[in-house]
């Protein structure tokens, strides 16, 4: 009885919420129907084209630009551009950290910026789905607005394939990387100055590492009389060295057939390697846990032989940080290791020409067509120009026609490192929707070292890499649902089997769970995706 | 002392609607001062509580961003289906389980027991300089702990130095299942033994001196007041503490947990934010993270209603 | 007050000021590392691993290079905002609350009680209060991280919990002088409450102090944004998962290791400084609740 009197009380007080609530509803209304038609989906023939003056446009600022400014209105680039076309970008940046979620926050409500410059295809369900809930218009009607887009398009139709969906709409202005040195960005390295000592040539095949990483740990190359050398320091089921197994720890494709390299026989092969490596103590002990401030340690610690680095963040962070304590310090990139001498690698790491961030034209956008010609100008040899290089006189001056920095970049007056430098500048080492210019490459990764790594590093074929697919938006949910479990299991057994914790005659248990955990479904979701980007 | 409340609620009941009503109406009259300053109170919860609650939906829906919650499809149980027979279900919330029960065990107390210690301090200044002392790491952004923690674990770390002059031999902890929620909860103790004492000392700080006096007169000695004054006065504190505790049972929040595990402590570390979180890496699931999210609000419901049955029935202290 | 310890008293009192300064050393040494990591010298820094007792070489880099973002003063601006508005709207509306929620003979109070407990375990997540906020119009303005953490649920227990350990014999007196509702609360209630409510200031102002993740979702004008958004951007800023953008790295990185420990020198210094300061106050405050008893 005085249950139920407590129940109703409860009720009286749940219904004044309950009428809160509505009232809320009543208010929130507007809530993302989506399809509130700002745009029309076919180009309104009378639309006008209304010079374009104001625009708001979404974008990430990049972390070490944040350190030196509080939008990219301040970039000189971009005053340029704003200078030169009148018209006025209001920049939105959002904080840093938990990007997606922020992006997901924002296309939940139905206003959303004239642009928005992000990876669309990680809107949930992918580009398509955005372009299906009207969040974002493909360029495809507007390709005659974009003359300097559509004619990059012409002459390189890979790149228009990247850039659109599997139904062939255009997502939005890509940044595009337009040499494949620009592409290159990471690749296996080794301590020159160790080799040398040990009158040791560069390694190219597996077992050719093998013997080199064995004298490293031997011969005491950094001379300090103790065994501490780490001869190499690479994560579980690195490409570098997986790849050179035929099996890389992710998807690929033979003739168009997607595997997965994890239940390959070759990748039983490169785990036996890898615990042997452990076992002999040529692998870091502590690979397993070895974070980026750790490898630091290790690096300028006169420890590890060699590594997978980045070119400008790994190989040229470092000649930089030991010139003046260590000044025989040298490392340099190596071929892809192989099986057989000879060979040619096959897997490597390349970023695509269309890196798949796209400056997208949202639905909320009035004036489309101005925004389009806008946005295409950045496209033009004087818009690639700016973009990358800055205002003339001030941040380059042509030499025999050719753009080269000037010490405002190079040597900047204020003392800021040549990378943010760039940053305050030119967009060009950051992104947007223009091209990279290769003449800006070349002048930012100068060392002899770098150069050379960056060569070695474009040789593999890359005739088995995945291109960039798109899950179906109704396998996503499935396909992240599969790869959650697998990649748990994965990733957890990859260690045991390499730190010899499981033996690797559990190889084919381990990939019969893995087929239980459905990653047969999940290649065949990839396949899918494959031929549907074969046909765009 | 009687609870005036209780009789209130024995009087109206079987009584006629009519004189029910006319109760309400005398509290209200009565009690108008209090319900008008509860009255922003209700607003606050109505608006910022229950007006986003519809998002509950979004459990039984496939949810999609330009539908919004309301016109995305019903998928009913789909998604709590999903993660019932998922395969890692079993260890996943023995996991999360095992972090409580460990934060239980040791997190909670601390606090209590460093209260009791600085209480029995008698230089005062000392007493304060310790207490200041002890807040200081709750200032330090979890990110900072985490990366101070990988450094200090490492092979070659901090603690190995030191087991090693000891003649132990070094122990990669980080790598080793066996260790990881001792150092998530002693970290965590680390971190929240000082804040945490805050409260039971301003407990402490309102007991009546005579009663320590007239304990002493009875010839109580420092053990004697502590078991007999201190803990008594502070233990609606303890208990309203621990009865919310033992409500978030199964929640582990997920940012330390994602800065300190790695594939070699799945085993003991993967709770059940840290695997949401990853599934939504792969794929912004919304429905199955708010379900998920709901199942654990079920959950921390059901065992917060227990406790509170069983405080009140017990000791008299009670949420609600 | 002669009071003679019994033997087994002296042991623990030694016993206690030895585990005391035993856990200000554990407490402690983690500060004393992220000082004088802070102005060591980067590259002998990047290679130092171990127990740290003095600086690796000197450099006062990290310091300039953190006292050149142009967010950090603004950051600390509105920090200082936030806390001081944001604490005054949590205690007074978490007083308001507990009061009403620990009189008594009030006949909704359990309900409401029972509708509070249960907003700390269900919420509707993220999207629906986000879209709620720019509904509100408060998107992008101060109020987004003032309003919709007016309470905390858990402080309004706590608060309550102290009121109801109130003698009800202090308040009959003045009910029978006539006292209302709001006078009891004001005359009575909150002098004798002084230690609670110092903890709740100190409570809420630290989390106002340390919070980042309304701003994070709320503000998009960084003129806005609080000095632990800034501080949280620094951190992430500097850490190499950005690399892999290629071609974009960056050279700062050598000192990105000593900017991450001034960056926390820089925004935990003036609340360490400050705090016995307050600290003074809030022991002044305790005994007077104590002395009113």
């Amino acid at each position: 009885m005085s249950m139920k009197r407590k129940t109703s009380r409860f009720a009286v007080v749940l219904i004044i919420l309950a009428l809160f609530a509505t009232a809320l509803a009543a208010c929130s209304g507007g809530e993302s129907t989506g399809s509130t038609g700002s745009t029309s989906e076919e180009r309104d023939s009378t639309e006008q084209t209304e010079p374009l003056t104001k625009l708001t446009y979404w974008v990430e600022l990049f972390p070490d630009a944040a350190a030196i400014m509080k939008s990219y209105g301040e970039v000189t680039a971009w005053k340029e551009i704003e200078a030169k076309t009148g018209v006025q970008v209001e920049f939105q940046h959002p904080a840093q950290g938990q990007l997606g979620e922020q992006f997901n926050l924002m296309v939940a409500s139905n206003k959303l910026p004239d642009v928005v410059d992000f990876a669309w295809n990680n809107y949930p369900g992918g580009a398509q789905k955005a372009i299906r809930d009207k969040k974002i218009i493909p360029l495809n009607d507007y390709l005659d607005d974009a003359p300097n887009l559509k004619k990059l398009f012409d002459a390189h139709p890979e790149w228009r394939k990247m850039a659109s969906t599997d139904d062939g709409d255009m997502i939005g202005f890509p940044f595009i990387r337009e040499d494949v040195t620009q592409q290159v960005f990471l690749g296996p390295a080794i301590r020159k100055d160790w080799l040398d000592k040990l009158n040791l040539a560069v390694p190219t095949t597996i077992d050719e590492w093998h013997t080199v990483l064995k004298a490293f740990k031997e011969q005491d190359p950094n001379g300090n009389g103790e065994a501490d050398e780490i001869p190499i320091l690479i994560p579980a089921g690195e490409l570098a060295f997986a790849g050179a197994f035929g099996t890389p720890n992710d998807f690929y494709q033979e003739n168009n057939t997607v595997k997965y390299g994890p239940i390959e026989p070759g990748f039983k092969e490169y785990l036996a390697t890898m615990n042997q490596w452990y076992k002999e103590g040529l692998l870091d002990k502590d690979f397993a846990t070895t974070d980026s401030k750790m490898k630091d340690a290790k690096m300028t610690g006169n420890q590890v032989g060699s590594t997978v680095l980045f070119l400008n963040g790994g190989i040229g962070k470092y000649l930089d940080l030991m010139a003046k304590s260590q000044p025989e310090f040298k490392i340099v990139g190596t071929p892809y290791p192989t099986l057989a001498s000879g060979e040619k690698p096959v897997f490597g790491y390349l970023d695509n020409p269309v890196t798949g961030i796209f400056a997208a034209i949202t639905g909320s956008n009035k004036n489309v067509v101005g925004t389009v010609k806008f946005l295409d100008d950045l496209y033009s040899e004087e818009g690639k120009l700016i973009m990358n290089f800055g205002k003339e006189g001030e941040t380059y001056t042509l030499v025999d026609g050719q753009p080269k920095y000037t010490d405002a970049v190079l040597d900047n007056p204020d003392g800021l490192p040549i990378s943010q430098a760039f940053r305050k500048h030119i967009m060009g080492a950051t992104s947007g929707p223009f091209v990279q210019d290769v003449r800006h490459t070349e002048q930012y990764t100068t060392k002899p070292e770098q150069q050379e790594a960056m060569k070695l590093w474009s040789a593999p074929t890359h005739e088995k890499r995945m291109p960039p697919v798109s899950i179906a938006v109704e396998d996503s949910s499935r396909y992240a649902s599969i790869m959650t479990d697998a990649n748990t299991f994965k990733d957890e057994m990859i260690l045991k089997f390499i730190m010899g914790s499981e033996p690797l005659d559990k190889f084919d248990e381990y990939a019969e769970t893995l087929k239980g955990l459905g990653i047969e479904e999940a290649i065949q979701i990839q396949q899918a995706a494959l031929e549907r980007y074969n046909n765009r | 002392m009687p609870d005036l409340d209780n009789n209130l609620v024995q009087a109206t009941a079987g009584i006629p609607v009519e004189s029910k009503r006319s109760i309400i109406k005398k509290d209200l009259i009565r009690n108008r001062y209090i319900y008008l300053m509860l009255l922003p109170v209700i607003a606050y919860y109505g608006l910022f509580h229950y007006g986003p609650m519809y998002g509950l939906l979004i459990a039984f829906k496939d949810y999609g961003i330009a539908d919004g919650v309301w016109q995305s499809p019903w998928v009913g149980f789909t998604h709590f289906q999903h993660f019932f027979e998922n395969p890692y279900f079993w260890r996943l919330i023995r996991n999360t389980l095992m972090i409580n029960i460990y934060e239980l065990l040791f997190a909670f107390p601390a606090p209590i027991i460093l209260a009791l210690l600085l209480n029995e301090l008698r230089l005062i200044l000392f007493k304060r300089v310790v207490q200041t002392i002890s807040y200081l790491p709750h200032f330090i952004s979890i990110v900072v702990v985490a990366g101070m923690l990988v450094d200090f674990a490492a092979r070659d770390g901090l603690i190995n130095n030191i087991l090693g002059v000891f003649g132990m031999e070094p122990v990669a902890f980080l790598q080793e299942p066996g260790w990881f929620r001792f150092i998530y909860v002693s970290s965590g103790v680390w971190q929240g033994i000082g804040w945490g004492s805050i409260i039971y000392l301003a407990a402490m700080s309102t007991i009546d001196p005579t009663l320590y006096d007239a304990a002493r007169m009875d010839g109580a000695g420092r053990w004697k007041q502590t078991l007999h004054v201190t803990i008594p006065d502070i233990m609606p504190t303890i208990v309203i503490l621990f009865i919310l505790s033992i409500g978030s049972m199964l929640s582990v929040g997920s940012e330390k947990i994602i800065l300190l595990y790695n594939p070699l402590t799945y085993e003991t570390a993967d709770v059940i934010s840290t695997y949401v979180y990853r599934k939504g890496i792969l794929g912004a699931d919304f429905g199955y993270s708010a379900a998920v999210g709901l199942f654990n609000s079920v959950i921390s419901f059901v065992l917060l209603t227990l406790a509170n049955t069983i405080s009140k029935r017990v000791s008299e202290h009670r949420l609600w | 007050m002669t009071y003679k310890r019994s033997p087994g008293e002296t042991v623990f009192s030694w016993f206690n000021i030895g585990f005391m300064l035993s856990l200000c050393f554990v407490t402690l040494y983690p500060f004393i590392y992220i000082l004088f990591a802070s102005i060591s010298d980067p590259a002998e820094m990047a290679r130092f691993r171990g127990m740290l007792f003095y600086p690796q070489g000197f450099s006062l880099d990290a310091y300039k290079a953190v006292l050149e973002n142009p967010m950090v003063a603004t950051g600390y601006r509105n920090t200082l905002f936030y806390v001081t508005a944001g604490t005054i709207i949590n205690l007074i509306m978490t007083t308001l609350g507990a009061y009403a929620l620990s009189r008594r003979n009030v006949y909704f109070k359990n309900s409401i009680m029972l509708i509070i407990v249960i907003t700390m375990v269900f919420n509707g997540g993220l999207i629906p209060s986000f879209l709620l906020v720019n509904n509100l119009g408060m998107l992008n303005t101060p109020w987004a991280l003032l309003l919709p953490g007016a309470i905390s649920s858990f402080n309004l227990i706590i608060m309550r919990t102290a009121f109801q350990g109130i003698p009800v014999s202090l308040e009959e007196s003045a009910r029978i002088d006539g006292a209302n509702d709001w006078i009891i609360l004001s005359r009575i209630i909150i002098p004798l409450s002084m230690p609670v409510i110092a903890v709740m200031i100190l409570w809420y102002a630290v989390g106002h102090w340390n919070s980042y993740f309304h701003a994070l979702v709320y503000l998009r004008d960084r003129e806005l944004f609080p000095l632990q958004l800034v501080l949280r951007e620094i951190l992430i800023s500097n850490s190499t998962d950005n690399m892999m953008t290629g071609a974009a790295a960056g050279d700062r990185m050598d000192i990105g290791l000593t900017i991450k420990y001034a960056t926390i020198v820089v925004s935990t210094l003036p609340i360490l400084v400050l705090y016995p300061f307050l600290q003074k106050y809030f022991v002044h405050g305790v005994l007077i609740g104590a002395l009113k008893e």
